[in-house]
C-alpha cells in the first residue's frame, strides 16, 4: 500500500456508534404505515442510546433518503427534534449513492469545521411510495402522477429505459453467462445467512419497536423479512426478465434506517467503545457509465479510484458493493480480475433489499465491523446509482496511535 | 380527668398551634372556627376587609381566586384579583369547574363575590382602597425585584396588611413576608406550604375553611419543589446520559415512583413550569452545589418553553424498553438524588416528616412519600443508593450529602408517618393522615394499637387526623397490582388488612370510629366498621364502590355489618354494597353508623362513648352463621359486564361469608377477593387499567 493521503484529515468514524435497522421488504411490516423520517431519527436517539452516546453530543445532522416523505420541507432540523435537539442540517439524495453521498457530506462539514460531531441519518420508505402530481402544460398528458419508487424505476428520462434493462443490456454488452450470474446469487444468500448465523448482524442491525397512536406495540422490526433461503435448481428454474436477469438475480424494495457518525479524531476517541480504533476516509470517486449501462458503472468507478491512489484490490482488506443486480458482481470480477467470493463476504443489498437512501450506509457499517474482525485494513465501498451512475471509496480501519503518523497532510 | 396525655411523636396540628386531636376529642370541639379567624383577619363583620390576589389571571392566581371565594363568600368576604391590563383571562376560565363542583346558583354567587380590577403593576388602581385590603396573597411573576417593590407598594396604601407570598423558590427573609406556596392544581389542591415564625391567624383559618396549610422551613425552594424539581431533574440527567425519550422516562418514573414530572411541567404549562422548575434548581444549585444544577436541556427549554412531550403529529413511535440491568440503573439515578435531596431537608429539619411525606404524595404524585419509601429501603440500601448515583454523577458527591440523617429510622417520627397515637392514661385516640389504605397505613396502625395495648389504654377512638387526610377514600388500590396475578398475594393481603381491622374489635373494650370530612369510603369504611361504634358528621358520604371498580371488598365489608344490623336493615347494606352509590351518613344510622351530628357534637358524642358517659347502646354482634340474606332488589341495570361480574362476585362472597361462623368468616371473604382479582372482569376494569397503564409498559 502505497497512497497514504486520507481525503478529509480530520474526519473520522468513531468505531460501534453506528446501527442500522433491519430492512423488512416493502409492504410486510409496521414500517409500510409509518412517517420514516420520525421512524429514523426516533431510531438514531436509540441506536445512538445504546451505543452509550448521548445525543446532546451531536452538533449537526445530515439526512439521506430519495423517496419524499412527511413534512420533508422541515428536513434534519425538525427530525433532530423529534430527539430532542436543536441542531442545523440538511438532507441530500443520490438514488442509491445517498447513504455514501451523506457519509461523505459529513466528513466535509467535520473538515470544514461545520460541526464537530456529525450525524448521518438515512432511510427511505419504499411501501406505498408517494405519489407526485406535476402540472405540465408542454405535455400531451397536461398532468404527470408519478408514483416515486415504481415509475422512476421503470423509467430512466435520460434513455428512456428501466433499470431492468440496463442490467440486461450490461450482460450482453460482458456476454455473461447465466449459469455464472445464478452462482454469485445462491452464494451472496449463503453469504448472507452465514454472517446472520456467526451474530454478526447482530452487531449493527438494531430490533426496533414500532408503536401505534395508542402506544401499543405495532409491530417489531427484527428480521430483514422477505429474505429467505434459495436454491440453485430454483435459482435456475426463473424466467430471465432480461438477459441474466431474474426475479432471484435483483433485489427487492424495502424500508429501513441506518446512521452513523462522523466526528475529529479526539470526540472518536471519547465517544467509541473501542477509543483505540481509528476509522478514516482515504479517497472518493465518481464516475458514469454509458446510457443504459449501470451496472458497469460501479467497476469504472473502483478502477478510477484505483488509478487515482495506486491501490489495487490486493490492498483491499473488505469489499462491500450496492448490486441491485447479480451481474454487477460478475461484471465487477471480470473487469477487476477479482474473485467475486472475496466481495460482500457478510452479506449485501441483492440479499438484504433496496430501500436506497441507507443502503450503502448498511454496507458501509458492515464493512468497517469486518475490517475490525479482520484486524483492521482499507475497506472499498462501491455501488451503481439512477443515471448510470458508479460511486466508490475507500476507508481505513487502522490503529489510532499510529494514525496521526501517516497522515500526510495533518503534519 | 387528667388534662395531660402523651403521644407516640408529635400531632401534625400541633405544628398550627392547635392543639392535638384528642384535645380536640375531649373539648368536644375543634380548636379554633372560620367565623372567628374570619373576624380576625378580615375585621368584623361591620367593616369586613376584603382578601386581594395579586397575579389573579395567572395559573396560581385564578386558582386560588376560586378556592378562596368559595370559602369565604358565605363570610361577606370580597375577593379582589388585581392583574396587568393585557393579562388574559383566567378567572373565567375557572367558570366551569365551579358550576360543576357547586352547581349554577352558587358558582353565580361565588362569583358574584369577586371583584377584578386592573393596575399597571406598580399603581394601585384607586378603588382598591374601597374594598379595605386586609390580606394579600400576592401570585405575580417570580422575580424577587418586582415582588418587593409590590409588596412596599401595598405596605404604603394598606398599612398592616398581611401579605403572603405563593412563591415557590423565595425564602420568606428575601422577600419580606409570609410564605403560602400552594400545590397544583390550584384550584383543588389544597395544600400550601407555609413560612411564618410563628403558626398566625391566616393558616389557621385556611385550616378551619379546610384548607392543608403545613409549616415548613425557611429555605430556597420549599419542599414541594425541591422534590418536584428534583425528580424532574433526575429525570433530565437519565435523558441526558442515556437518550430515553422524555416521555419513556415519564412513564418508569410513574411505574416506579408515582410522578409523571415531564408530563406534570407540559400540563402545568411548560413556559412556566420550565422557568420555575429551572429557576428552582438554579438557586439550589447556588446553595447546595451540583447535586441541583439544572441540565442544558431546562435551561435551553425555560427559554423556549418548549414542551416535553412531542406534540399529537409527532407521537412517539419507536419504543424504547429498558432491559433489567438498565431498569436498575435507572432506579438509581431517579431515587438516588431524590433519597440525597430527601436527607439534605432532614438534616436542616424542614418540617415535620409527616409534612415532608404528605408533601410528595399529596403535591408530587409519589406513590409513596420520601420519608416512606427510605424507610422501606432502610437506611443501609437507601444510603448505597446514594453512593450509586454518585458513581453516575460524581459531582453530586461533593457537597449536600447528609447521610447521618437516616441515622434515626427506628424513631418514631420515623415510624409513624401516617399514624399516630395519643392517650391520657384512659383514652386513645389513633389518627390516620393518609386517604387510602395501604400496607404502611396497615403497619403503623398496628403499632399504634401495639403502643395503646401496652400502655393499658381499653378505650379507643379512630378518626382521621383533622390535617392532612380531608377524607378517607378506601383502600389504595396500587396494593392490588401484585394480587390481578397471583391468587395467594390477594388473600394474604386481604387476610393481614382484616386481621388489623379485627383489632378495632377485640383489642379494646370500647372503639369508636369517628368519620369526618367528605366522605369514607370503601376498605376505610370497612376499617371504621369493625369499631364497636361509629361516630359520623352530618353530609359526610358514606360508601362501598368497589363494584365499580370492580373488586371485591377484602376487609369483611360483604358480612361485617351485617352482623352489628337488624335483618330488616340487611337489604340497604346489600344496595350498598351492590350499587357502590354512598349514602349520606344520616340516612344510615342504626345499620352503618350509630350515630351522627355537626362536628363538634360527633367530637363529643365519640369521647362520651369512649368514656362510657353516653347513653348510646352498643348493636349486637351475631358471630354465628347469618341466615336469611335477601336477594337484591331494586338495583338498577348493570351497566356492562364488569358491573355485572362484580355484582355477582359480591353477592356471592356475601352469601358464604355471611353464611359462616365469624372465625371462618375471615379467610372465606379473602379468598372471594383475592380470585376475584384474577379474573378478567377485573383486569378489564379501573384497577386493571391502571395497572397495565402504569406498570406494564
Amino acid at each position: 500500500m502505497s497512497f497514504k493521503d486520507s481525503l478529509y484529515p480530520r474526519a473520522r468514524i468513531p468505531y460501534g456508534t453506528w446501527g442500522t435497522s433491519f430492512f423488512p421488504a416493502w409492504q410486510t411490516s409496521a414500517l409500510a404505515e409509518v412517517n420514516i423520517g420520525q421512524f429514523a431519527a426516533e431510531s438514531m436517539n436509540r441506536i445512538l442510546g445504546l451505543r452509550r452516546v448521548p445525543t446532546a453530543a451531536l452538533d449537526y445532522l445530515i439526512l439521506g433518503s430519495t423517496i419524499p416523505w412527511h413534512w420533508k420541507f422541515w428536513n434534519a432540523p425538525m427530525l433532530a427534534a423529534t430527539f430532542g435537539r436543536r441542531i442545523p442540517g440538511y438532507h441530500l439524495e443520490q438514488a442509491c449513492a445517498t447513504g455514501l453521498q451523506a457519509t461523505l457530506a459529513a466528513a466535509a462539514q467535520v473538515e470544514g469545521h461545520g460541526g464537530d460531531v456529525v450525524g448521518v441519518l438515512t432511510f427511505d420508505r419504499t411501501s406505498d411510495s408517494p405519489v407526485g402530481v406535476f402540472p405540465e402544460r408542454r405535455a400531451y398528458e397536461r398532468t404527470f402522477a408519478l408514483n416515486d419508487v415504481w415509475e422512476n424505476f421503470g423509467f430512466d428520462p435520460a434513455t428512456g429505459k428501466a433499470m431492468i434493462a440496463t442490467a440486461g443490456a450490461a450482460a450482453r454488452k460482458h456476454k455473461l453467462d447465466r449459469r455464472e450470474v445464478d452462482e454469485v446469487v445462491f452464494y451472496r444468500y449463503q453469504q448472507y445467512f452465514e454472517a446472520k448465523q456467526s451474530g454478526f448482524l447482530d452487531r449493527v442491525c438494531v430490533p426496533l419497536d414500532i408503536l401505534n397512536l395508542q402506544g401499543k406495540l405495532m409491530g417489531r422490526i427484527d428480521q430483514d423479512t422477505g429474505v429467505r433461503q434459495i436454491t440453485m435448481e430454483a435459482l435456475g428454474g426463473m424466467r430471465e426478465l432480461d438477459t441474466c436477469v431474474t426475479g432471484g438475480g435483483q433485489t427487492h424494495a424495502a424500508d429501513g434506517m441506518a446512521t452513523l457518525l462522523v466526528t475529529t479524531q479526539e470526540r472518536a476517541a471519547e465517544l467509541s467503545p473501542r477509543p483505540e480504533i481509528d476509522i478514516r476516509l482515504v479517497a472518493r470517486t465518481e464516475t458514469r457509465a454509458n446510457p443504459g449501462l449501470m451496472p458497469e458503472a460501479p467497476s469504472l468507478a473502483v478502477q478510477k479510484l484505483f488509478a487515482q491512489t495506486g491501490f489495487t484490490m490486493k490492498d483491499i482488506a473488505v469489499a462491500k458493493c450496492h448490486n441491485p443486480f447479480a451481474v454487477n458482481d460478475v461484471i465487477f470480477s471480470k473487469l477487476l480480475n477479482h474473485d467475486w467470493k472475496e466481495v460482500n463476504r457478510t452479506g449485501c443489498s441483492l440479499v438484504w433489499g433496496h430501500p436506497q437512501g441507507p443502503t450503502l450506509t448498511r454496507s458501509l457499517i458492515e464493512g468497517l465491523e469486518e475490517a475490525v474482525d479482520l484486524g483492521g485494513g482499507l475497506v472499498l465501498l462501491f455501488g451503481c446509482a439512477a443515471g448510470d451512475v458508479g460511486i466508490a471509496a475507500i476507508f481505513e480501519v487502522g490503529d489510532r496511535a499510529r494514525a496521526g503518523k501517516t497522515d500526510r497532510r495533518t503534519q | 380527668m387528667a388534662s395531660t396525655s402523651t403521644s407516640m411523636r408529635t400531632s401534625t396540628l400541633e405544628t398550627l398551634g392547635l392543639g392535638t386531636p384528642l384535645e380536640a376529642f375531649r373539648n368536644g370541639r375543634l380548636p379554633v372556627d372560620t367565623a372567628s379567624l374570619v373576624d380576625q383577619v378580615f375585621g368584623p363583620a361591620n367593616d369586613r376587609g376584603s382578601m386581594v390576589i395579586s397575579g389573579a389571571n395567572g395559573i396560581v392566581g385564578a386558582g386560588k381566586m376560586m378556592q378562596f371565594a368559595s370559602r369565604l363568600q358565605p363570610y361577606g368576604v370580597t375577593i379582589v384579583g388585581l392583574d396587568m391590563p393585557n393579562a388574559p383571562d383566567g378567572i373565567g376560565h375557572k367558570y366551569p369547574g365551579l358550576v360543576a363542583s357547586f352547581g349554577p346558583e352558587a358558582a353565580a354567587r361565588i362569583m358574584g363575590g369577586i371583584v377584578q380590577l386592573k393596575y399597571d403593576g406598580k399603581t394601585l388602581p384607586p378603588a382598591l382602597a374601597g374594598f379595605t385590603p386586609r390580606f394579600l396573597l400576592e401570585a405575580i411573576p417570580e422575580i424577587l425585584e418586582i415582588k418587593r417593590a409590590h409588596y412596599a407598594t401595598f405596605r404604603a396604601a394598606f398599612p398592616g396588611i398581611e401579605i403572603r407570598s405563593v412563591t415557590s423558590g423565595f425564602p420568606s427573609r428575601e422577600l419580606g413576608v409570609g410564605v403560602a406556596h400552594p400545590a397544583f392544581p390550584h384550584e383543588i389542591n389544597k395544600v400550601f406550604e407555609i413560612v411564618e415564625d410563628t403558626p398566625s391567624a391566616i393558616t389557621q383559618l385556611l385550616w378551619s375553611m379546610g384548607l392543608i396549610p403545613m409549616e415548613v422551613g425557611d429555605h430556597w425552594s420549599f419542599i414541594l419543589d425541591v422534590l418536584f424539581c428534583g425528580v424532574a431533574l433526575a429525570a433530565l440527567r437519565y435523558h441526558e446520559t442515556t437518550n430515553t425519550p422524555y416521555w419513556k422516562i415519564d412513564k418508569y418514573v410513574r411505574k416506579y415512583f408515582g410522578p409523571n414530572p415531564l408530563r406534570a411541567h407540559d400540563a402545568i404549562g411548560a413556559k412556566g413550569a420550565n422557568f420555575l422548575t429551572w429557576s428552582c434548581l438554579h438557586h439550589l444549585s447556588k446553595e447546595y452545589g451540583p447535586l441541583f444544577e439544572p441540565t442544558a436541556d431546562l435551561t435551553e427549554r425555560k427559554e423556549t418553553g418548549q414542551t416535553w412531550y412531542p406534540p399529537n403529529h409527532f407521537r412517539p413511535l419507536v419504543d424504547w424498553a429498558l432491559t433489567s440491568d438498565d431498569e436498575s440503573e435507572f432506579q438509581v439515578a431517579i431515587a438516588g438524588p431524590l433519597i440525597q435531596m430527601t436527607a439534605l431537608m432532614i438534616h436542616e429539619r424542614r418540617s415535620h416528616l409527616a409534612h415532608m411525606n404528605a408533601i410528595g404524595e399529596i403535591c408530587a404524585q409519589f406513590r409513596s412519600g420520601l420519608p416512606a419509601m427510605i424507610r422501606s429501603l432502610g437506611a443501609d440500601k437507601a444510603r448505597s443508593l446514594v453512593a450509586a448515583y454518585h458513581k453516575q454523577e460524581p459531582t453530586a458527591a461533593a457537597s449536600a450529602w447528609h447521610a447521618d440523617a437516616l441515622d434515626r429510622l427506628n424513631e418514631p417520627e420515623w415510624q409513624q408517618l401516617y399514624v399516630n397515637a395519643e392517650h391520657d392514661g384512659h383514652i386513645g385516640v389513633v389518627t390516620i393522615s393518609r386517604e387510602s389504605y395501604n400496607g404502611d397505613v396497615d403497619a403503623e396502625l398496628n403499632r399504634a394499637i401495639d403502643w395503646l395495648g401496652a400502655a393499658k389504654i381499653d378505650a379507643v377512638i379512630l378518626s382521621g387526623d383533622f390535617h392532612l387526610a380531608t377524607q378517607l377514600v378506601g383502600a389504595d388500590t396500587s396494593e392490588f397490582y401484585p394480587a390481578l396475578d397471583d391468587v395467594k398475594a390477594g388473600q394474604s393481603l386481604s387476610e393481614r388488612w382484616t386481621s388489623t381491622a379485627r383489632r378495632l374489635h377485640t383489642d379494646f373494650k370500647t372503639s369508636v370510629g369517628v368519620i369526618t370530612g367528605k366522605r369514607c369510603l370503601g376498605g376505610m369504611l370497612e376499617l371504621m366498621s369493625h369499631c364497636h361504634f361509629v361516630v359520623a358528621t352530618n353530609g359526610t358520604q358514606l360508601g362501598l364502590p368497589e363494584v365499580t371498580l370492580p373488586v371485591v371488598p377484602g376487609m369483611e365489608g360483604c358480612h361485617w355489618n351485617f352482623r352489628k344490623a337488624r335483618k330488616a336493615d340487611w337489604p340497604k347494606l346489600l344496595t350498598m354494597l351492590l350499587s357502590g352509590k354512598s349514602v349520606r351518613a344520616e340516612e344510615t344510622v342504626g345499620w352503618l353508623v350509630d350515630a351522627t351530628g355537626s362536628m363538634d357534637e360527633s367530637l363529643a358524642t365519640a369521647w362520651a362513648i369512649a368514656s362510657g358517659t353516653s347513653g348510646i347502646a352498643r348493636r349486637a354482634f351475631d358471630q354465628g352463621a347469618l341466615e336469611g340474606l335477601p336477594e337484591p332488589t331494586g338495583l338498577p341495570a348493570a351497566e356492562g359486564p364488569s358491573l355485572e361480574a362484580g355484582r355477582k362476585a359480591i353477592l356471592d362472597c356475601a352469601r358464604a361469608s355471611c353464611g359462616a361462623p365469624l372465625a371462618d368468616a375471615l379467610s372465606i371473604q379473602a379468598k372471594h377477593s383475592a380470585e376475584f382479582m384474577k379474573t378478567a372482569a377485573c383486569r378489564k376494569g379501573r384497577v386493571g387499567s391502571e395497572f397495565i397503564k402504569t406498570m406494564a409498559i
